[in-house]
């Protein structure tokens, strides 16, 4: 008999505190520090690569040995990276660009990345 | 009718005799019934690597782009005349690109090695094979000799 009483008397106590805590309660919502997704550069400014921009294409370039910067350094999607190398390939072919330099040209254009620091490490 | 992209590269000429080579090569695609949309001139600069073309050595050039549009069966007889033509450097005849979709796959391409998708196909694949490191002949396979060299 003892325990009843007790029970009716904390029901309505609980019962405040519950309405209480419902406004208080966390907020479904999406993860405020998650990172923005990363883009790659010729992604994020919405630029295909052609053969005719042979300048643009240049800054892939190793401006000692005119070889093709690798996608550890270049820091490109798969897909921009293989259109980067068949377009210098095929700007090479077309004589718009040397194969074993680069441009003197171009040799102060801005540095789109840094070949001493690459994303994954060099086998050399 | 495919659109075409011509890159033609000049011998250094006199204006007068460049007038009538570009004429000529254009003659050419109107004549095999095809039509040309553009004309581009990249202008006349240095090649980047000395040509030789029809007994000439080339160190200059005129540079054009023509985006034409011809029967895929037409490529090759115009990129046979061409070759015969002396005033023509280099020729080179490409497709036009067509923009595709696509959305930039940097962040999946970044991840740790185990949580990349072509890594888990690997280990797929390698689940599938023989373990070369740990396999072990089995001598109850029916041959009385050891068959490798110990």
């Amino acid at each position: 008999m003892y325990n009843l009483t007790t029970r009716r008397i904390l029901l309505p106590t609980t019962r405040q505190s519950s309405s209480i805590t419902e406004d208080d309660s966390p907020v479904e919502m999406e993860n405020p520090f998650k990172k923005e997704r990363r883009q790659c550069i010729l992604c994020k400014h919405n630029i295909t690569p052609d053969y005719k921009n042979y300048r643009l294409l240049s800054q892939f370039q190793s401006p000692y040995t005119g070889r093709i910067y690798g996608r550890h350094i270049t820091g490109l999607c798969k897909k921009k990276q293989e259109l980067v190398e068949t377009e210098i390939k095929k700007a090479q072919n077309c004589a718009y660009m040397p194969y074993f330099y680069k441009d003197k040209m171009f040799l102060k254009d801005p540095k789109l990345f840094d070949p001493e620091n690459p994303v994954r490490s060099h086998r050399f | 009718m495919p659109t075409y992209e011509l890159a033609l590269i000049l011998r250094a000429m006199p204006k007068q005799d460049l007038k009538t080579t570009l004429t000529r090569v254009s003659h050419a695609i109107f004549s095999r019934g095809g039509i040309i949309r553009n004309i581009e001139n990249l202008g006349f600069r240095a090649l980047p690597y000395k040509t030789s073309a029809h007994g000439l050595v080339h160190r200059e050039a005129n540079f054009f782009v023509f985006k034409i549009d011809t029967a895929t069966k037409a490529v090759a007889d115009l990129k046979e005349e061409y070759s015969r033509d002396v005033d023509i450097v280099r020729q080179r005849m490409f497709k036009t690109q067509t923009d595709c979709e696509h959305s930039c796959t940097l962040e999946e391409e970044m991840l740790p090695p185990a949580y990349r998708e072509e890594v888990q196909k690997m280990i797929e694949i390698g689940k599938t094979q023989v373990d070369r490191f740990k396999y072990k002949f089995k001598y109850n396979s029916g041959l009385d000799y050891y068959p490798f060299q110990k």
